[in-house]
C-alpha cells in the first residue's frame, strides 16, 4: 500500500487542569492517550464514540488547532501528513506559521452549523475568507470562485450576499463545506459534520459529501458518534473509547464482525428502525463513560465492560490483529460470545 | 390494546404564536387518542410542532406569545382547556406527568435532588416529608440510580446526564400519574445511555398498569422500538396515523416513506442516500394546500390547491394524502 | 490580589514624589511666608532661601524617608505598614491611622445604611418589574429608575438639601449629628440621629439604585425562562412558588455576590456625597489630603479601601459558595 497522506503515530493530547487558590496544575485531561492511525488518499476513515472519548481532540490535533485555545496542552507522538511532493511532515511540532501553508490542504467542517459561521459576515465573505489567506486571486477572480463554490454545494450564487441567519441547519452545512473546499484540500476533517440536521436533510448533506469527494479526490476524516451514518460513509472505522482507538479495520470487519465489547455494545445499543426488530439480545452497558480526569487503569473499558476479568485492570491491552486490516485492543474477544453477549448482527 | 374509552382525547387542537406581529400557526388542527396502556409516539423533523402539541396537553405554552386558540383535551371527562388554573394544576405532575430533553438543564441547579423529587407528592399527596422521602427513595430506586438514599442531598450537577434523565423520570412518576408525556428524552443522550433509559421506560411501561405515555422523538428507530401506534407531523399537522405495524409496513404518505427511506440502512451501503428534496419552510412560509407539497415528489396541482384532509385507510390507519390510494 | 495591592500602592506613591508641591516644597513655602521675608539674594536654592536652622531640613526629609531612592523610600513605608504604621499627617501631624479610624465609623454609618436601604428596594422592586413585565408599572418604575440614574448620587443629595433641608426645613443641613447633641434626651439623640441619616442615606443608595434594579429584574426574567422552570410547572408547583422560591433563589445568585464588592466600595466613603451633607467622614478626608498634598494620609486612605475591597472580594467568593452549590473551595 501506498505512504499514507496522514498518519498518527502514538499520538498524545493531554490538557493540563487547573485549580485551588494558586491555580496550579491539578489533573491531567488524557482527551486523546496514544492514538495511532493511518489515512490513505481518497478514503474517509470514520472515527466513532461517544461524546467525551476525543474525536473532536484528534481532528483538532490534526489541524493543529489546539496550541492556539490551550498554550499549555501537551502534544505527544506524531502526526505525519504526506505533502502533494511526498514529503512527509510531522505536523505535531510546527508552529502557526510553518502550518499556515498547510492549512490550505486540510481544512475542516464543523458540527454546529448555527455557531460555527459568524453571523456578520454574508456568505461571500465566509467562503473567500480561506481563499484570501491561502490563494493569489484578485477581487473579481474570487468573487468567481465563491459562485462555483456555491453552486458545486447546491446553493444558488446569488445566496452569496445573504447572512448565515438566513439559512436553514442544512444550508448552512453546505455553506461551510464551500468555505473548507475554497482552497482545494486534500484532506477534509468533517466533525460532526450532519449530527445536528434532520434525518431528511442529513442524507443531502451526506450525499453531497461523497459527491464532493469524487469530484476533488478528498480524502475525509469523518467524525460522528451516530455509527449508522459512519458505516454508510467510511472505508474504515475507528472506534474510539476515552482517549484511545479500540477497534480500527474496514468499515465491513468493524461492523459485521466487531471484535471489542465497546464496539459490540456501541452496534446493539442503536435502536432499529423495524418493529420487528427488537433484540432480545443487546448489551446495556451500565453506568456512564468515566471521565477522562480519572481514566480507570489498564483498559479503559473495563468499568463497563460485560466480560471484563482482574486482569484487565493491570495493563493497557495491546492490539490483537484479526485480518491485516482488522484490530481491536481486546485479548479476551473470543469470550465475547461465550459470555451471552451472542455476536450482534449490525444494525444500522 | 384495550376497547375501552381512551384516556385522553385532543380534538381539533390549534395552537398559534405571535411572532413579530405575525401569527406562527405552530399546530394548526390536531386530533388524537390517547389509549389506556398504549406507548403513542410523535414523530417529525424539527419545527414539526411535536413540543407545541405536547405542552399545550399540560397548558404548558408560554403566555405571550403563544396560545391555544382552539380545540378540546379531553381527560377523565373534563375538557382540560377550560380548567380553572388551579384545578389544572392539580392535573400538572399527579395525573400526567413530563419530561424534557434536556435532562443538563431541566432540574433546578440550587436545589438537591430530594427537594426536587419530593416536590410533586408534597403538593399533591399532602405527605409529610419522611413519608415523602421514603417514596423518593423507592422511585429513585426504581428508575436505577445506585444508593439513593445517600444521594438525596446531592445537587444535580454531581450526576451525569443519563443519571439526571433518570432524576427526571423518577420526579415525573412519583405521583404515579396515567400519562407520561415523554419529550425527545433521549436525544441529548449517547447512544448507549439512551438504549438504558428506553429499557427503563419500558421496564417501568411494564410495571404501570393501564398508564400510557405519548413519546415524542425525531428518530423513526426510537418509535420503532418503544410504541405501539404512531402519529407522523409535518407543519403542525398530523400526516399519518397508525400501529407501528402499519406505519412500517405500508406507510401511505409520501413524507412518511421519504423519512424511512432516509435512514441509512446496512444495505444501501455504497449506494446514495434517499433524500427528501429541499429543506423544512420557515412556519410562515408553508404553502397552502398540503403542507408538505413543496417537497413532495408526487405533488399535482390539486395539492397546491387543496388541503387535504386526515382520511382513515384502513382501519386505524389514517393518512392526510389526496392520492395515497394511488401511490401505495 | 497581593500583586495588585503593591501595584496600586507603588504607583500612587511614585505619583506623590513626582508630582510638584510635594511636602517639603510646601512646608518651605509655608514657613517662608510665614517667617522672615529676607531674600536670599540670587543664585541660591530653594534650601538656601530658607532661614531654617541647620539640620533641620535633613531631620524632615529623613523623617519622611525624602532623603532615601524612591523605591527604597517605597519599601520603608510598606516595612511600617507591616507594623501598621501609617505615618503622620504633615497638615494635622497626628498619626494616619488615628485620623481615619476616627472617621471610620461615621462613613461607615451612612454607607452601610444606604447600601441596605439599595438592596432592600432594588431587590423586591426588580421582582416585581420582572413579574409585570411589559406592564405600566414596568414602564413607569424603569422611567424613574434610569431618571435616577442620570443624575449623580451627590446631585440628587443637594437637590434633596436645598429642598428638604432649605425650602422646607424638615430635615437639617448636614452634619452627623446636632451640636447640640449631648444635651438632648435619649429619644431626642434618636429622632436627631434620623433627621440626620435620612438625605444622606437616599443619597447613597441612588448611586446603585439602577443598576442593581435592572440587574435583578433581567437576572429574574432570565431565570424564568430557563427550562428547570418549565419542569417545575409541570410538576404543578404553584406559580407563587415558582417564582418565588424556584427562579428568585437562582437569579439572586449575582445580586449576592455582587453584595461583596459594593460593601467594600459603600465602606470607603464617597467624597461628594460627605462633602454636600458636610460629613466629615473617609471620602471627606481623602479629598482635603489630596489638595493638601498630604500624602501619608493619601496613602492610609488608599491601604484601608484596597483593603476593604480586597475583603469584600473575599465576601463575595464566600457568598457564591453559600448560595451556589456548584461552586466549591477547591
Ligand atoms: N481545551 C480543553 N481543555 C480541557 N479539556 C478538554 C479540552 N478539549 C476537550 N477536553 C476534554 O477532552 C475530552 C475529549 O473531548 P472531545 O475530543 O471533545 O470528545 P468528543 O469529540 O469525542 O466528544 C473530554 O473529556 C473533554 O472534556
Ligand atoms: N415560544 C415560541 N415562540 C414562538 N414560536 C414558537 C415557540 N415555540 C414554538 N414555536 C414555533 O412552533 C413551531 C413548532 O415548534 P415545536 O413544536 O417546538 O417543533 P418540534 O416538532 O421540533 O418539537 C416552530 O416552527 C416554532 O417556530
Ligand atoms: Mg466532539
Ligand atoms: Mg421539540
Amino acid at each position: 500500500m501506498s505512504t499514507p497522506i496522514l498518519e498518527l503515530k502514538d499520538c498524545e493530547v493531554h490538557f493540563p487542569v487547573y485549580g485551588g487558590i494558586l491555580r496550579h496544575k491539578v489533573a491531567t485531561v488524557k482527551a486523546v492517550d496514544g492514538v495511532s492511525l493511518d489515512i490513505h488518499e481518497g478514503e474517509t476513515l470514520g472515527l466513532v464514540g461517544e461524546s467525551g472519548s476525543g474525536k473532536t481532540t484528534v481532528g483538532r490535533a490534526v489541524i493543529n488547532l489546539l496550541r492556539a485555545t490551550s498554550p499549555d496542552v501537551h502534544l505527544g507522538g506524531q502526526i505525519l501528513y504526506r505533502t502533494r511532493e511526498g514529503r512527509q511532515i510531522d505536523l505535531n511540532g510546527l508552529s502557526r506559521r510553518e502550518m499556515r501553508p498547510l492549512r490550505a490542504e486540510i481544512q475542516m467542517v464543523f458540527q454546529d452549523p448555527f455557531s460555527s459561521l459568524n453571523p456578520r459576515m454574508t456568505v461571500e465573505q465566509i467562503v473567500s475568507g480561506p481563499i484570501k489567506l491561502h490563494m493569489d486571486l484578485d477581487r473579481n477572480a474570487r468573487r468567481n470562485r465563491v459562485h462555483e463554490l456555491l453552486e458545486k454545494v447546491g446553493l444558488q450564487s446569488s445566496y452569496a450576499s445573504r447572512y448565515p441567519h438566513e439559512f436553514s441547519g442544512g444550508q448552512r452545512q453546505r455553506i461551510g463545506l464551500a468555505r473548507a473546499l475554497s482552497t482545494n484540500p486534500r484532506i477534509v476533517i468533517a466533525d460532526e459534520p450532519v449530527s445536528a440536521l434532520d434525518v431528511s436533510v442529513q442524507a443531502q448533506v451526506v450525499n453531497l459529501m461523497e459527491d464532493l469527494q469524487d469530484e476533488f479526490g478528498l480524502t475525509y476524516l469523518f467524525i460522528a458518534h451516530d455509527i449508522g451514518i459512519v458505516y454508510h460513509v467510511s472505508d474504515r472505522i475507528a472506534v474510539m473509547y476515552l482517549g484511545n482507538v479500540v477497534e480500527f479495520g474496514t468499515a465491513e470487519e468493524v461492523f459485521r464482525t466487531s471484535k471489542h465489547p465497546y464496539t459490540r455494545a456501541l452496534l446493539s445499543a442503536v435502536p432499529e428502525p423495524d418493529p420487528d426488530g427488537k433484540r432480545p439480545d443487546r448489551i446495556v452497558l451500565e453506568g456512564d463513560i468515566p471521565t477522562p480526569l480519572a481514566k480507570p487503569s489498564g483498559c479503559g473499558f473495563r468499568t463497563r465492560c460485560p466480560i471484563a476479568r482482574p486482569e484487565c485492570a493491570a495493563a493497557r491491552p495491546n492490539f490483537e490483529t484479526f485480518s491485516d486490516s482488522h484490530f481491536a485492543a481486546c485479548p479476551y474477544t473470543e469470550t465475547l460470545n461465550e459470555k451471552g453477549t451472542p455476536h450482534v448482527e449490525p444494525r444500522v | 390494546m384495550t376497547q375501552n374509552k381512551p384516556l385522553l382525547e385532543v380534538r381539533n387542537l390549534h395552537t398559534e404564536f405571535h411572532v413579530e406581529k405575525r401569527i406562527a400557526k405552530a399546530v394548526g388542527g390536531v386530533s388524537f387518542d390517547l389509549n389506556a396502556g398504549e406507548v403513542l409516539g410523535i414523530v417529525g423533523e424539527s419545527g414539526s410542532g411535536k413540543s407545541v402539541t405536547s405542552l399545550s396537553i399540560l397548558r404548558l405554552i408560554p403566555d405571550p406569545p403563544g396560545k391555544i386558540t382552539e380545540g378540546e383535551i379531553l381527560y377523565g371527562g373534563r375538557d382540560l382547556l377550560k380548567l380553572s388554573y388551579e384545578q389544572m394544576r392539580e392535573i400538572r405532575g399527579r395525573e400526567i406527568a413530563m419530561i424534557f430533553q434536556e435532562p443538563m438543564t431541566s432540574l433546578n441547579p440550587v436545589f438537591t435532588i430530594e427537594k426536587q423529587v419530593t416536590e410533586p407528592v408534597l403538593l399533591h399527596e399532602k405527605l409529610n416529608r419522611k413519608d415523602a422521602i421514603e417514596r423518593a427513595v423507592e422511585v429513585l430506586s426504581a428508575v436505577g440510580i445506585p444508593d439513593a438514599r445517600r444521594r438525596l442531598k446531592d445537587y444535580p450537577h454531581q450526576f451525569s446526564g443519563g443519571m439526571r434523565q433518570r432524576v427526571m423520570i423518577a420526579m415525573a412518576l412519583i405521583c404515579r400519574p396515567a400519562i407520561l408525556i415523554a419529550d425527545e428524552p433521549t436525544t441529548a443522550l449517547d447512544v448507549t445511555i439512551q438504549a438504558q433509559i428506553l429499557e427503563l421506560m419500558q421496564k417501568l411501561q411494564g410495571e404501570r398498569e393501564g398508564s400510557s405515555i405519548l413519546l415524542i422523538t425525531h428518530d423513526l428507530s426510537v418509535i420503532a422500538e418503544m410504541c405501539d401506534r404512531v402519529i407522523v407531523m409535518y407543519g403542525g399537522l398530523i400526516q399519518e396515523i397508525g400501529t407501528i405495524r402499519d406505519l412500517f409496513g405500508n406507510p401511505l404518505h409520501p413524507y412518511t416513506r421519504g423519512l424511512l427511506a432516509s435512514i441509512p440502512r446496512e444495505e444501501n451501503k455504497g449506494k446514495k442516500l434517499y433524500a427528501i428534496p429541499g429543506n423544512v419552510p420557515s412556519i410562515f412560509d408553508f404553502p397552502s394546500g398540503c403542507k408538505f407539497c413543496s417537497r413532495c415528489e408526487h405533488v399535482q396541482d390539486r395539492c397546491r390547491e387543496e388541503a387535504p384532509e386526515l382520511r382513515e385507510l384502513a382501519k386505524g390507519h389514517l393518512v392526510r394524502c389526496h392520492f395515497a390510494e394511488e401511490l401505495s | 490580589m497581593i500583586p495588585t495591592f503593591l501595584g496600586i500602592t507603588l504607583l500612587v506613591f511614585t505619583i506623590t514624589r513626582f508630582v510638584p508641591g510635594g511636602p517639603i516644597d510646601r512646608l518651605m513655602m509655608e514657613m517662608s511666608m510665614s517667617g522672615s521675608g529676607e531674600a536670599g539674594g540670587g543664585g541660591g536654592s530653594a534650601e538656601s532661601s530658607v532661614d531654617l536652622p541647620p539640620g533641620a531640613l535633613d531631620s524632615l526629609k529623613e523623617h519622611y524617608h525624602l532623603d532615601k531612592p524612591m523605591i527604597h523610600a517605597y519599601f520603608l513605608w510598606l516595612g511600617d505598614l507591616l507594623t501598621l504604621d501609617l505615618g503622620k499627617s504633615f497638615k494635622y501631624n497626628i498619626p494616619v491611622l488615628e485620623l481615619i479610624t476616627k472617621r471610620f465609623p461615621v462613613s461607615m454609618y451612612f454607607g452601610l445604611i444606604g447600601f441596605a436601604l439599595a438592596y432592600s428596594v432594588c431587590v423586591p422592586l426588580g421582582v416585581a418589574k420582572a413579574i409585570r413585565h411589559g406592564s405600566h408599572f414596568d414602564f413607569g418604575s424603569s422611567f424613574l429608575v434610569f431618571l435616577g440614574y442620570s443624575i449623580p448620587g451627590w446631585a440628587l443629595g443637594l437637590l434633596l438639601l436645598l429642598l428638604f433641608g432649605a425650602e422646607l426645613e424638615w430635615f437639617p443641613l448636614g452634619g452627623f449629628r446636632s451640636s447640640s447633641w449631648e444635651q438632648l434626651s435619649f429619644f431626642g439623640r434618636i429622632g436627631d440621629q434620623i433627621e440626620h441619616t435620612f438625605l444622606p442615606v437616599i443619597a447613597y443608595a441612588a448611586g446603585s439604585f439602577a443598576s442593581l434594579t435592572i440587574l435583578m429584574k433581567n437576572s429574574l426574567m432570565e431565570n424564568l425562562g430557563q427550562d428547570y422552570i418549565r419542569t417545575a410547572f409541570a410538576k404543578g408547583v404553584p406559580s407563587r412558588r415558582v417564582i418565588f422560591s424556584h427562579a428568585l433563589r437562582n437569579s439572586l445568585i449575582p445580586i449576592c455576590t455582587g453584595l461583596g464588592h459594593a460593601i467594600g466600595i459603600v465602606m470607603a466613603g464617597s467624597y461628594l456625597i460627605e462633602k454636600v451633607f458636610n460629613i466629615d467622614g473617609i471620602g471627606y478626608l481623602g479629598f482635603t489630603s489630596i489638595m493638601d498634598r498630604d500624602y501619608a494620609v493619601v496613602m492610609g486612605i488608599l491601604v484601608i479601601n484596597t483593603g476593604l475591597i480586597l475583603l469584600g472580594n473575599i465576601l463575595s467568593d464566600v457568598l457564591y459558595v453559600l448560595v451556589d452549590p456548584r461552586i466549591r473551595f477547591s
